[in-house]
């Protein structure tokens, strides 16, 4: 049966791998991890060293951004570093370990079979909802909002693992009820199951850009993997309906009040609105400051305390400040050169595993880009979502690499079939 | 498992085209969504805040990020001709707190100790004031220079130490001092609370003395601390210019003195005026309106103005007191206008002699008054004048034959002289607020205005145009413009600035000047003391009475208000200063010109003359009233002390019976009359006491022999010689006093004379 449908459908190899698949699926006492002494044994399920090379451009542009983002990370944090901790080099230091183990990860998960994640999919997806869990559980931190496990030198956060696991588990799902994704319990119901459930969670935290970063990821993982357009609408609706309950009933106390200078922060009209507004008034003052060539690297002024935590989500107001709307055009340029590159590189996958995946972990940073320069702009509440690549932080860095090294790891089987 | 794989079938055929495609082409919507719409409407937003908004934003946000330290510029000085100080600035700081931005205890603490130390203040106390929650609570003010950088000092080790904002200010604070206090006032004027000028020349030269302030801009972060790299940039602040007056102090206070004994004297109700003018340049050498004010203290009004304004209904006080203190600062000599009576028959007499309308054989008749069209203008003599020549004319200052002169003028070309002389125009004097005359339109004089006005009646014009246009009568005819700085100089003492002489125009000739000089000096040598005649200089004038018209309440006791000035000019061969006095509305025992007036201008150039060493010209009749110094015999023997006494023409009295003189009376360098005794004391005995007569009324010669008979002396003061009489004398009738004493006796013109205007 096997080999007709790898027949009938050229570089299909997803049919085979479904069949043994499933085949490991009816064998339930079969051990996760299988002994390397096996790997060599199974002819399509090794663990590492699959295919020949990485998409070379992809990997390229993905450390041309790392580089410039780096940079200004530097550039960003410099003041603020030198007042909050005395010492400039703080972030740099700390983001540069970062990049470190972040690169690790991503050559570690190029190498990686990716096929082997379509197994652990649930269990990635059980591991975020213990995170998101246990992130409710531990103290609080600043402003009474829960969303970072500390782990000593970097702390977790709960909702990077979530966007993962549910890019991995939709990609995994799809691929697996390829054929019965037009049917609304194939698609739409365990959308909603897992959406539902990890946006509750998030809730609590509270973590509004969460939900909307996941609630995206949940809807394109469902559209791209075969779901009726029309229950786009639906669920468009429904979504819409919860969030509706949720501001009636005053859950959304939190995400209100930092609504509430939305588009207005250049014409506070009170002291609770200037203060409410400064992150975004002054990442305005930053943008417009930059003007079409900008004041020049490390010359930004608003990053001198003005604009609070700049190494942080706001960091490109601080890019435009120094590097102009040029500057900011071509950043934004290499984003979408690298969005490209990984959607097209994820397309020429031989399974649909590996397509839906790669196609879903790169528009993840297309969209993160999207919605985080919208929000420094002042056309989306301030709700915190960082920039890929750019951000200061740990957890979402190396998570953030490690994806882009299953992507890479998703392009070596591309390379396979071009050869 | 089975029931999948059928049902997976019939979806599978649609399948067959390839679930690839339907991939690739909800690929290509995504990609459309992210990478079109998505980094569009990025870039989009980005455009608009960069280019459309950017200068908006980059305005706002440099407002913020730059602290602008504005460097406030010392104010200039201002000295009078040969600098002496008028007007300097000190400067000075405050030391405030914005105490709302301490963040705990230990700042607060750090910040009391140091700036009570600092400053010399009780620790608690500035504590209390650390701990109030404002931004602006003064410390100290007044700070000097030495404490003002210490406290800079802490300002630093607070930020450095402590992690403070911006706690500490320090404010400019300046202080205007006036070393004169009210001399020259209304020239001078005075600043406001930011050191701005507000009156004279203190505000119109407040560009120069203001200077230009300086600027530190520097980059601040949110903190208001600086940032840690360079950012700064200083704009050197520049001091005020000072400025050099034509104003001679010494002149000054010599006019402001007689000034202020002759407000008193006469009860003058609305001040009075002097110019003093440098008369080949236009140079003001002095100019005092009296009485002026304090300029150390200009908002507080005299004590007797004030228990005035206190009888007042409680609401009307208020404006009374702005309304008072306005009067009080207003510069009479330019900002007033009054009609310059016959001071004015100067002009009129140019205009007929540059016209030459007047011949020697000119007469003019005057019989007491003089009817024009259906008037009759009186003489102030009004059995009247007779014929006269044009000099007696105006010796006589009779209006009937200056109306006559006025006529043979004729109308226009009196209009035309009036505006050449400078009086329908602005004179141009580098002072605020100069006031326009108030003359007939053109084509609305008549024969009666010509009449009035060729004596000075019924047109009014400002002080300070009538010394112009007297200058200008003796100068050879040159129309000056008026000035009060003479130069102005940068703070290192370059000069940047000279004021010139600026000829307006020549309004009549050399020869009508020199002929105009001749008859100014007539008019004392005619009419002595009261005509302004000053012993040992050749001096000129015309004095003037001009009745006030359309005054709303007449406030004298007199049946009309009057003005009694005198504008004369010394000397009269080689002119040098014109002085123009006047008394507006006196109320006392006389109004003419010549009885108050002249005195005042006789009483100034006596003194004046001597400093500016315009050299003496002593009459025969002069010399015998002119005070002599007193020798010194004390030390010699009785006969050497005899001889010499003889020699220097005093006579000497010999008192006890040793050989060398202890002691004399009159003392050493006494100002006496020549001819005078000098009692010499041979031994330590009580003086001889004798007693003092009264000396008024008397002339000068009869005065020094009353004294000589009573055993005392006389030093001559005043109008001594042309038929002053004395009225005043330092010691008072019937005092026992040592024989020898001096007494001082002070003449001036005989006022039952008649008099001529």
């Amino acid at each position: 049966m096997a080999p007709n449908r790898k027949l009938l459908y050229k570089g299909d190899v997803n049919r085979i791998y479904d069949d043994e698949y499933k085949a490991s699926q009816a064998a339930k006492k079969e051990k996760l991890f299988i002994r390397p002494s096996r790997q060599r044994k199974m002819k399509n399920a090794k663990w590492f060293g699959i295919g020949m090379g990485i998409d070379l451009p992809f990997c390229i542009i993905l450390l041309v951004l790392l580089t410039i983002g780096t940079i200004m990370m530097f550039s960003a944090s410099y003041a603020f570093a030198y007042y909050t901790q005395n010492d400039s080099y703080y972030f740099l230091i700390r983001q540069l370990i970062f990049v470190v183990v972040g690169i690790i990860a991503m050559g570690v998960m190029s190498f990686f079979n990716y096929n082997k994640l379509h197994k652990i999919a649930p269990l990635v997806l059980g591991i975020a909802y213990v995170c998101l869990l246990a992130v409710l559980v531990l103290p609080a931190g600043d402003g009474g909002v829960k969303r970072w496990i500390p782990l000593g030198m970097f702390n977790i956060q709960p909702s990077e693992i979530a966007k993962f696991a549910v890019i991995l588990f939709f990609a995994h799902w799809a691929s697996k009820y390829y054929d019965k994704m037009q049917l609304a319990k194939f698609s739409v119901l365990p959308g909603i199951i897992v959406f539902g459930s990890i946006a509750m969670l998030l809730f609590l935290e509270p973590h509004y850009s969460g939900i909307v970063i996941i609630g995206m990821l949940t809807v394109l993982m469902l559209y791209i993997g075969g779901m009726k357009t029309k229950y786009l609408l639906i669920g468009g609706v429904i979504l819409g309906g919860l969030v509706l309950v949720l501001a009636v009933t005053g859950g959304l106390s939190y995400a209100m009040s930092r609504m509430d200078g939305w588009g207005q922060a250049l014409e506070y009209t009170t002291e609770e609105m200037w203060q409410t507004t400064w992150q975004t008034r002054n990442s305005l003052y930053a943008i417009g400051s930059g003007g079409l060539w900008g004041l020049g690297l490390g010359q930004s002024r608003q990053k001198y305390l003005y604009l609070p935590e700049p190494q942080n989500d706001f960091i490109f107001a601080i890019v435009v400040e120094e590097l102009g709307l040029i500057g900011a055009a071509i950043i934004l340029l290499i984003f979408a050169l690298l969005v490209w590159r990984g959607i097209t590189l994820s397309l020429r996958s031989k399974d649909k595993f590996g397509k839906l995946l790669g196609i879903g972990l790169t528009s993840q940073i297309g969209i993160q880009v999207v919605l985080n320069i919208l929000v420094i702009t002042d056309w989306l509440p301030n709700t915190g979502i960082s920039l890929p690549f750019f951000s200061y932080g740990g957890s979402s860095l190396i998570m953030l690499l490690a994806q882009m090294g299953i992507v890479l790891s998703i392009s070596r089987t591309a390379n396979i079939e071009r050869q | 498992m089975e029931d999948n794989k059928k049902k997976s079938t019939p979806p599978k055929k649609r399948a067959d085209k390839g679930p690839n495609q339907r991939l690739r082409q909800r690929t290509a919507v995504l990609i459309i969504l992210i990478l079109i719409v998505g980094f569009g409407a990025t870039l989009l937003r980005l455009s608009f805040l960069t280019m459309v908004q950017g200068s908006e934003l980059q305005e706002k946000a440099v407002n913020q990020q730059l602290s602008d330290t504005v460097l406030t510029a010392k104010r200039g000085s201002i000295y009078d001709a040969k600098g002496t100080t008028l007007a300097e600035s000190a400067s000075v700081w405050q030391v405030v707190l914005a105490p709302i931005n301490f963040e705990n205890d230990e700042q607060r603490q750090a910040a009391a100790k140091g700036l009570s130390e600092i400053l010399g203040l009780d620790y608690e106390n500035v504590l209390e004031k650390t701990k109030q929650q404002n931004y602006y609570t003064v410390v100290k003010r007044k700070v000097e220079v030495e404490q003002r950088d210490q406290v800079m000092e802490l300002q630093e080790k607070l930020t450095k130490d402590y992690d403070c904002g911006a706690v500490i200010q320090l404010l400019d604070d300046y202080k205007r001092y006036y070393p004169k206090d009210d001399l020259a006032s209304c020239v001078i004027g005075f600043t406001g609370a930011d050191e701005q000028g507000l009156e004279g020349v203190e505000y119109k030269y407040d560009d120069y003395l203001s200077g230009t302030p300086g600027r530190i801009v520097t980059a601040k972060n949110a903190r208001g601390t600086n940032m840690p790299f360079q950012f700064e940039q200083n704009v050197e602040s520049e001091d005020g210019k000072n400025i050099y007056l034509t104003i001679d102090e010494g002149i000054q206070s010599i006019c402001e003195k007689h000034m202020a004994q002759a407000i008193i004297d006469n009860n003058v109700l609305n001040r009075g005026v002097c110019i003093a003018m440098d008369v080949n340049t236009g140079a003001i050498l002095a100019m005092v309106t009296a009485n002026g004010y304090n300029l150390n203290d200009p908002y507080t009004l005299p004590a007797e103005t004030m228990l005035k304004i206190k009888e007042l209904p409680e609401n009307e006080q208020d404006a009374e007191e702005s309304k008072s203190l306005a009067a009080m600062w207003r510069n009479k000599c330019v900002a007033d206008t009054y009609m310059p009576g016959s001071v004015f028959k100067m002009c009129t007499a140019s205009m007929a002699l540059e016209e030459g309308k007047i011949t020697d054989s000119s007469r003019f008749t005057c019989g007491g008054y003089m009817r024009v069209e259906d008037y009759d203008i009186g003489c102030s003599v009004t059995s009247g004048h007779g014929t006269q020549t044009f000099l007696e004319s105006f010796c006589h200052s009779c209006n009937p034959a200056f109306i006559q002169i006025g006529q043979l003028v004729g109308i226009d070309k009196f209009r035309d002289y009036y505006t050449a002389f400078g009086f329908s125009e602005k004179s141009g004097i580098d002072l605020p607020g100069e006031a326009d005359d108030s003359f007939w339109p053109e084509g609305q004089m008549g024969l009666v205005d010509l009449a009035v006005a060729s004596f000075g009646q019924n047109f009014n014009i400002t002080p300070l145009s009538m010394i112009t246009a007297c200058a200008a009568v003796c100068n050879g005819g040159y129309v000056l413009q008026p000035y009060v700085v003479s130069k102005i100089t940068d703070s290192k003492g370059n000069v940047v600035k000279t004021m010139e002489k600026k000829v307006k125009r020549q309004v009549i000739s050399n020869e009508t000047s020199k002929k105009m000089c001749d008859m100014l000096a007539a008019y004392p040598e005619v009419n002595g003391a009261s005509g302004g005649y000053v012993a040992g200089y050749k001096t000129g004038g015309k004095t003037g009475t001009s009745e006030k018209i359309g005054v709303e309440k007449k406030q004298s006791s007199f049946e009309k208000d009057y003005i009694s000035s005198f504008c004369g000019i010394a000397p009269t061969d080689d002119p040098q200063i014109a002085l123009l006095v006047f008394l507006d509305t006196p109320d006392g025992g006389a109004y003419y010109g010549s009885q108050i007036a002249a005195p005042i201008f006789i009483n100034i150039m006596t003194e004046l003359l001597p400093y500016l060493e315009v050299k003496t010209d002593y009459s025969d009749e002069d010399l015998a009233y002119l005070n002599v110094s007193m020798g010194d015999y004390t030390t010699l023997s009785v006969d050497e002390a005899l001889k010499k006494a003889e020699a220097d023409g005093f006579i000497a009295t010999i008192i006890g019976t040793g050989s060398t003189v202890l002691s004399q009376i009159p003392q050493v360098s006494s100002q006496v009359a020549a001819g005078s005794n000098v009692v010499l004391y041979t031994e330590g005995n009580q003086p001889e006491k004798v007693t003092v007569p009264s000396f008024i009324g008397c002339a000068a010669y009869e005065a020094n022999s009353v004294a000589l008979q009573a055993g005392l002396n006389v030093s001559y003061s005043g109008a001594v010689s042309s038929g002053g009489v004395a009225v005043a004398q330092s010691i008072a009738e019937g005092a026992e006093v040592p024989r020898g004493t001096v007494v001082s006796v002070t003449f001036a013109a005989n006022t039952s004379d008649g008099n001529s205007d």
